[in-house]
């Protein structure tokens, strides 16, 4: 199940109880619309941006995905959009295909952008009279990680590449010379560093002196 | 030279008093029984791994050695030694051990790296046999290596001083092969070193202007600094050597000779003073010896 690639952490969230809509206001034995949401909220003042959502599928046929996002950073309305609509988890709503498959939503399927997201409702639908409960299990959210800076190899790289003729090289020694003088100093020094030796004299050992045995002799 | 030859004569080889009538025979009996065939083989085996530039004074160096080494052995040994007795003569004798394990480790450069390594086990185990029973070479003859080493190599006392304070032994210490061969190693290098950054000196400064100008000196040294500095991390090696390499390309150090001009402090700098920066920069990366 979590076997995302750069195996982030999924961020805590609250995985409200399912609602089933119903049709009128009857209680008890009513007819099942085959509509069902699920909120999942995320801790107050905490809003992520969804790399992804997982779920273990239970029967469900079809799901849509909204979003409660904010405006801007901190300040602005939050509003509801939709990420994805209808979604089939299942082939056909009346077979059992697909009914208890893992399924992976990633931010690039969604229709909008799901970043500064506080809350998500999952609109499930289950259309076929067979399978009268349905739901979605272990649904997890991960965060969208930004890619860490190419590592700066490419900068002294960029370097070698002469972009500009330093200027004035008049009363100065000349590079080429002072430059393989400089390289054959540092050669050596590298020599004399890779050459260290983990051996030691043992300058500072002690001899056994302080057993414990002989100072509790006092 | 002298008492050597005196000796030498002392020690004729048996077989040679008797039948000189038989010239050509004798000839070739002669050379087998003196062993000829091995010294000169020996010869030019240590010639070969050696390269020296002058043959005919590492023969002569050679030879002069192989000397020593049938004096000193108890079949051989003078009449001086027998009188003064035992403290006298095993002091003597140490030293001779240092000169003839100073000759080893002369006879290739640290680059050659099988034939230098062949070299200081050599003079290890010479070391080694004056020590008596210690399992190790006694440290102030350890000391005194390394002093020799790097006055030889034209280092100046004062500017290996500080490399010998790393890298010194007390007297009652006893030293293994391994710190042995660092020692020996890192004043080899150090002599190197100590040649370049004189050769450096003279490049930097102008010659008809007198001593070079301090701004472009440290400006010098300070692209060495950084180029050492280049962090390990967890980097491969070959990165590291590329990226400290970039620091002291042409480019560069045109880039920091020319603002060094501009922009760096007053005043001059000597060669004692620059030769000292410089070796500074190599100590402090020498390990110390514990």
């Amino acid at each position: 199940m979590s076997c995302s690639e750069d195996h982030t952490e999924s961020v805590d969230c609250t995985v409200k109880p399912p609602v089933f809509l119903q049709i009128g206001d009857t209680k008890g034995d009513s007819a099942r619309s085959g509509v069902c949401v699920v909120d999942v909220t995320l801790p107050y003042g905490k809003p992520i941006n969804i790399e992804k959502i997982t779920f273990k599928n239970y029967y469900t046929a079809y799901v849509t995905v909204r979003l409660l996002r904010r405006k801007a950073e901190k300040e602005g309305s939050t509003k509801w959009c939709t990420a994805l609509t209808d979604l089939a988890l299942m082939d056909n709503p009346h077979t059992d295909g697909g009914s208890q498959n893992y399924f992976s939503i990633h931010r690039r399927q969604m229709q909008v952008q799901p970043d500064h997201v506080e809350s998500i409702r999952l609109i499930l639908r289950q259309p076929s009279s067979a399978w009268r409960i349905f739901s979605l299990e272990d649904i997890r959210l991960f965060p969208h990680k930004e890619l860490a800076p190419e590592k700066e190899v490419s900068d002294w790289l960029s370097d070698l590449i002469v972009v500009k003729q330093p200027p004035d090289l008049e009363g100065l020694p000349d590079p080429q010379t002072v430059s393989s003088s400089i390289q054959q100093m540092w050669a050596l020094t590298e020599v004399m560093q890779a050459n260290r030796t983990t051996a030691s004299i043992g300058r500072f050992d002690v001899d056994g002196c302080y057993d414990i045995n002989l100072l509790s002799l006092t | 030279m002298a008492d050597k030859e005196k000796r030498r004569s002392a020690a004729v080889p048996s077989g040679m008093s008797a039948g000189k009538a038989t010239k050509s025979d004798s000839d070739v009996e002669f050379l087998s029984q003196a062993g000829v065939g091995e010294l000169l083989r020996g010869a030019i085996l240590k010639m070969v791994e050696a390269r020296s530039d002058d043959p005919i004074g590492f023969l002569a160096d050679h030879f002069c050695n192989l000397a020593s080494v049938t004096d000193s052995s108890p079949a051989g040994c003078g009449d001086e030694e027998q009188m003064n007795g035992g403290p006298v003569s095993a002091c003597a004798q140490e030293q001779q051990h240092l000169n003839r394990a100073l000759w080893h480790l002369r006879l290739a450069h640290h680059s050659q790296r099988s034939a230098f390594s062949n070299n200081v086990r050599v003079a290890y185990d010479l070391l080694n046999i004056s020590a008596c029973q210690r399992g190790g070479v006694r440290g102030g003859l350890y000391t005194q290596t390394l002093q020799c080493l790097c006055s030889e190599g034209g280092v100046p006392a004062s500017t290996s001083a500080p490399l010998l304070r790393r890298l010194h032994c007390q007297d009652h210490e006893v030293v293994p092969y391994d710190v042995f061969r660092h020692g020996v190693l890192t004043c080899a290098v150090f002599s190197d070193y100590i040649r370049q950054s004189q050769k450096l000196y003279a490049e930097v400064c102008c010659p008809h202007e007198g001593p070079a100008s301090r701004a472009l000196c440290m400006a010098v040294l300070g692209t060495l600094k950084e180029a050492l500095e280049t962090s390990t991390g967890c980097e491969p090696d070959s990165i590291r050597y590329l990226e400290a390499s970039a620091k002291i390309s042409p480019n560069r150090l045109a880039q920091a000779m020319e603002g060094a001009q501009s922009r760096g402090p007053g005043g001059n700098m000597d060669a004692k003073e620059f030769e000292n920066a410089a070796a500074d920069l190599f100590i402090t990366r020498v390990k110390v010896v514990f």
